[in-house]
Parts: structure tokens; sequence; C-alpha cells
């Protein structure tokens, strides 16, 4: 599974959504289910598959397919 | 406790709920992208679902629970189903026509922080004397009460009152506990306060303490700071996980049948080994490891006999063996009479804990089965699925524990009664042997004359509220309509002047028996009364209390210028032994299929027919019937 598809799964289950509604290119105001809260959930479902620590900063930085998959590859994730 | 990594493929494999709600007890919070898969597995097996509403009042977020509680729910067979209030602690809520009572919620869980209590609790306490602490108490709990009470007046459930704990320690740090001051001691006797105003004043009620779930899982581990500042919510995942299992622990112990019977296997349960194999000597009970561990578990059942469960003991061994270390081994801590029942023989578990059931009149579905072995475990679990099967681990440091987090163990309601239950059926295991005796030289009125029995009936007494909404709760057996009652709607029928609510208690030379039956009558029409429910435990049976008791009650409504009596049985499967009850009371069926008394044609009898004494207590004024009779 690449980078992407696991973490359009991570999206899917904590937003509870289809992974076919996420692409490469989603941005948060693209999803409903994405609102402020299922934002938290899905920061801690980061977190827990990919093994890592956000600072509440980060959070407001990752509103977006392109600028978590960005964060991941500088994170050495790829 | 070190939690075990949680393994999901593991997991995904268990056949039944018990035993993925044990495997998930032992385990490491789930991650939230496994909890789905969790919750479609456990939600999918047998059986079905039952629907847990859930209404939220929250001053914080509350939303991100969602996941925790419907996974809680789906472990315990509960479809929650969740209605979360706007944010705040908004008194339009508590109204009628309020989005939260058209939820119809079975429970209302209310999220509070300290300072909704009182805004000077988002000040330090230790700042405050002694006698302004003393005012700030009494002023926290007039305004928490308000909320309640608005909340209570309406149809929103079980109230289930939490406050959410500092997410600091209190302002003295460590010197804390010996400051006169002391925030600590100030929140325990608020908390106390809080209890107790609840108890004696709030019908249908919990405080459900969350300093239990932080002193569980501790502080760092509790509180997640990232979340709080950033999105007002306090749960880190071990938190929301634990708290979301005690609030739908309370929703098991309210929908399922009551839990009320603990049946304990011997070896590798109550001690370590096998007493027929390892010997009197051999077996590990004592201050050393593992035996200790078995002796804290045998001490921690003692604190379930203390909610009213009673322990049975059901092992497949030499009854000798097992009786001498019941007897005899110095660290042995369940003695003989700690038991309501015993099976040590070599008959299948399944048969015995039918014997169980029927020796101590309860259903299997009141039992929770608690074993070592895979074998015995899978067997009852297939062979009587109404039973709750517990594995012990065979990790001895387990053991100890291994009821802590079973739901149907917890309680919403502690009545005089449960604290005596043991004891209560151990009295009766005396009676009955003596009944043994009596009807070989005599006959059973000799035997009913030998117990010196005297009946106390209450009417429309509210003072055992608990347990008269608990009897409706928990008797199946002998119950001519099995109509279940809340503390609220019994509240109302004793209250209510055209409702005839009786009880009564059975005091022999053996003991009390606390409040065992209950017989509730509709007498709005003039001359006719109905009977909506007639039940009694089944500790009593067999003495002719309930025809005493059903007489009493008959009687004063004759008095009262009743003349026919209607009533109904309604047959569930369980409650076959009261198929003749009312043709055996004097009722015929009438046209309508239903059952009536005439009271002039068929008048109740004087007192003196009844192998007792009975008295009459406990009469509210200002119940008609009352003071007529």
């Amino acid at each position: 599974m690449d980078l992407f598809e696991k973490l359009q799964n991570v999206i899917a289950s904590t937003l509870k959504v289809t992974p076919d509604k996420i692409t490469r290119e989603t941005l948060d105001k693209d999803l409903v289910a994405w609102d402020s809260l299922a934002h938290v959930n899905l920061m801690m479902g980061l977190e827990q598959t990919f093994d890592l620590f956000l600072e509440v900063e980060d959070f407001t930085q990752l509103t977006s397919v392109p600028a978590i998959l960005e964060y991941l590859r500088e994170q050495g994730k790829a | 406790m070190s939690k075990r990594k949680l393994e999901l493929d593991a997991l995904l494999e268990l056949g039944t709920r018990d035993a993925l709600r044990q495997a998930m007890r032992q385990a490491a919070p789930p991650m939230l992208t496994q909890i789905e898969q969790i919750t479609e597995r456990a939600a999918e097996m047998s059986p079905t679902m039952v629907e847990l509403r859930l209404g939220v009042v929250h001053s914080y977020t509350s939303e991100l629970l969602d996941p925790w509680l419907v996974l809680a729910g789906a472990l315990e067979g509960l479809d929650v189903r969740i209605y979360h209030a706007p944010y705040g602690l908004n008194l339009e809520e508590a109204d009628t026509r309020s989005d939260l009572v058209a939820h119809a919620p079975d429970i209302t869980l209310m999220l509070l922080r300290r300072e909704d209590l009182h805004p000077d609790l988002a000040r330090p306490v230790a700042a405050l004397s002694p006698e302004e602490q003393s005012v700030l108490s009494s002023q926290a709990l007039e305004r928490l009460f308000a909320v309640i009470g608005a909340f209570r007046a309406n149809k929103v459930g079980n109230l289930v009152v939490t406050i959410l704990p500092g997410l600091n320690g209190p302002a003295l740090g460590v010197y804390d506990p010996q400051a006169e001051r002391s925030e600590a001691a100030w929140w325990s006797a608020l908390k106390a306060d809080i209890g107790r105003r609840l108890r004696v004043g709030v019908e249908a009620s919990l405080f459900l303490d969350l300093d239990e779930v932080l002193a569980q899982i501790g502080r760092e581990a509790f509180f997640d700071p990232r979340l709080w500042y950033s999105a007002q919510f306090p749960f880190a995942a071990p938190a929301a996980h634990e708290f979301s299992r005690r609030v739908v622990a309370l929703g098991a112990a309210m929908k399922f049948p009551k839990a009320k019977v603990i049946a304990l296997d011997a070896d590798n349960t109550l001690w370590g080994g096998i007493i027929g194999e390892d010997g009197f000597d051999g077996i590990a009970l004592g201050h050393e490891y593992p035996g200790n561990a078995y002796m804290a578990f045998q001490r921690r059942l003692l604190d379930f006999q203390q909610r009213g469960f009673i322990l049975a003991l059901c092992s497949k061994n030499n009854p000798a063996d097992v009786e001498q270390v019941l007897n005899d081994h110095p660290h042995q801590i369940l003695k003989p009479g700690h038991f309501a029942a015993i099976r040590v023989n070599w008959e299948a578990k399944t048969d015995n804990l039918v014997a169980l059931a029927e020796e101590l009149n309860l259903g299997l579905d009141s039992f929770i089965f608690v074993d070592d072995s895979d074998y015995e475990c899978a067997l009852v679990r297939r062979q009587l699925p109404e039973v709750e099967v517990i594995q012990i681990s065979a990790r001895p440091v387990e053991v100890p524990s291994c009821l802590d987090r079973v739901s149907r163990l917890e309680l919403l309601s502690l009545t005089a009664e449960d604290l005596k239950k043991t004891e209560m059926y151990a009295q009766e295991r005396t009676r009955q042997q003596l009944r043994q005796s009596a009807e070989r030289n005599g006959g059973l009125e000799g035997y009913l004359a030998s117990l010196e029995m005297v009946m106390t009936v209450g009417i429309d007494d509210p003072a055992p509220l608990k347990r008269l909404s608990q009897l409706t709760q928990k008797t199946n057996q002998f119950n001519l309509t099995t109509r279940r009652y809340d503390e609220l709607h019994m509240r109302r029928l004793i209250d209510a002047s055209n409702w005839m609510v009786g009880y009564f208690s059975l005091k022999d030379v053996f003991g009390e028996s606390g409040i065992v039956g209950l017989a509730l009558f509709d007498h709005s029409a003039p001359t006719v009364a109905e009977l909506d429910t007639f039940l009694m435990s089944c500790r009593v049976i067999g003495r002719k209390a309930e025809s005493a008791f059903f007489n009493v009650l008959l009687k004063r409504l004759a008095a009262a210028g009743v003349r026919e009596v209607l009533a109904d049985y309604l047959p569930t499967p369980k409650n076959g032994l009261v198929t003749n009850f009312l043709p055996d009371h004097g009722f015929a069926v009438d046209a309508n299929g239903r059952f009536f008394r005439d009271l002039i044609a068929t008048p109740p009898l004087p007192d003196e027919a009844y192998p007792m004494a009975i008295e009459v207590a406990g009469e509210a004024a200002g119940s008609e019937l009352g003071q007529l009779a």
C-alpha cells in the first residue's frame, strides 16, 4: 500500500466516508464530513497510523490531502 | 495495570461478545482506525443488539466520544443512539418540547466542568477560608441540584451526572492533603454530598465519578492537553475508552436481565492448581506469588457480595477435597457460608448450572459463570447462551481483577435487601432442611406454624421506592404481568390517589426476608379495581405468603367499596409458575377473556385463615384507601 492509499484509509475511517471520495487533491472544505471535530479525530488517526506526534500548530496546517502528504514525506514516512 | 497490545486479527476471530469484551478489557485501547472494524464485528454477533438511547448535555466537546460510545455499546450488544444537546449547560433542553426529550433517552449523560457548579471554582479553592469553603459548597450544591432538578422533571431517562476532574493537581501540590484548606478534601466532601443528595432526593440518578477513571488510568493518560486547548475535548484515547465503557455499563445494567449469581469454579479460580492432583498442601493459596493473587481474588469476591450478588460454587472434584479446603485451609477466605449454593461433583457443568438455578429459584440469565477451562467456558457458551461466561486468565496476576469490568455487575441502586442476600439464601437452606424434617413428622402445616411468621404489609409508602422499582425489574418467575417500572413511574403510582401500591416483608424464626412482594391496583373506577402487577420473590415461595398478602389487599379494596377485581395473566417464557395463581385465588374468566373476581360472592377471608401474623404499616397520609380501610 503506498502512502496515499494508507492516508486515504485513515481519512475514510476517521471521517466515515468511502475511500473513493478522497483524491490526492482533496481539501477539507471539499468534504462535508471533514469538519472541525472530525479533523481532531483525523489528527489522532494520523498519529496512531503513522506513529507521529503532532503539535496543535500542525493541526491547523494539515487541512488537505496535499498538505498531509507533504508533511508525511518530510517526516520520512514515504 | 500494564496492558497487552491489542491484536486486531485475533480479536476479530473471536466468536462471542463476552469473549470479545474480555479480550478488549485486557488490551490497550484500540486505535481510532480499528474502532470501526471491531464495532462492526461485535454488532453482527448474536443476540441481536438492543437499542440504548443516550442524550448528552455537555459544557465541553462531547461529540468526539461517539465512536468510543458506539464501540462500547456494540461490545455489550447495545446499539447506542446518541443525541448531543447544543453546546453549553443549556436549561432549554430541560423542557418537554426539547430535542433531548424528543430523543427519548434511556440515559441522559451530564458532562459538567467544575466551574459549571460555581464561577469561583475557576479559581483556587485553597484561597478560601474554611468558612468560605463551606459557603462555596452549599452554593455549588444548590446550583448543581437546580440544574439536575430541571432535567429530572422531564422524561430524560436515568440521569448520569459527571464532573470533569481538574487538568492539574490541587493548588497546594504535594502539601495539599495536610493543608487545612485542602482542595482534594473539599472536592471529596462535595462529591459525598452530591452522592447523598442524589440517593435520597433524585430518582433514577447516578453520580459517575470521573475521578475514578482518572485514578485508574492516571492524569497524564487521561487528558490530552492538545485536544483540550484546541478543541475543548478533554479525553485522550484511554480515558475516552474507559469512560465510554462505564457509561455503557450502566446501560447494560438497565437493559439486560439482572445478574444475581456469580457461579465459580474452584481449581485455578479460587486457588492455583488442582486440589485433586496437587493436594491440600500443593495448591497455590497464601501470601506468596501466585497464591496471593488467588487470595486477592477471593477478597474481591467479598466486594461483589456487598453489591448484592450471591456466590455459588460449581466445581468438578471430589466433594471431600473441596470441603477440606473451604473449611480448613488457613488462607481460604470464602467459607461454605459465603456460598448460597454449592455443587461439587463430576457431572457436566451445564447440568450443575441448571441445578443451581433450580435450587436458587433464579433464571439462568441471572448467572455469571467464572471458570479457567477453555472446554467448560466453550461448553457453557454453546449450551447455555443466556449465561454470561468469564474465563479466568491463566496469568495469576490478572485473576483478582477479572470481574472488575463486567457491566452487569454494576449497580444502579443498592437496597438493604441486597446487602443481606447471601445470609437470606443461607437461611432458606436451613428452612428447607427444617421443612423436609417437618414434612416427615406432621406435614406442611406444622412446619409453617413452626416458622412463627409475621407478615408486614405496607400501602402507598414511598420509603422503599428503590426496592419496589427493583422488584419489578428483577422478578421474572412469580410475576403475573412482568411490567417494569422505573423509580419515577413507581413514585407516581404511589402518590396517585387512584392507585394502591402494596408490598410485604416476612419475618420468621430464622430472620427477615426484606421486601419480597408487590401488588399494584388501579382503582380509578368506583367499584372495580384492576390488578396491574402482582409479583413475589421466589425466596419466600411455598409459605402461603402470596395468598395472605393478596387477601389483605383485597380486604382493603372491599372495605373501600370495590366489588369486582379484574386481572390478567400475561404468559412469558419464565412465568409459568403463576399460570394458576388467579384461578387458585377465586378468579374466573369473563366474556372478554380477562380474569375477574366478584368480591361480594367470593369475599376475602379473615387473617386467621393464613399461617402467619399479619400487620399493616407504612400508610401514607392522603391515601384515601388507607384511611377508609
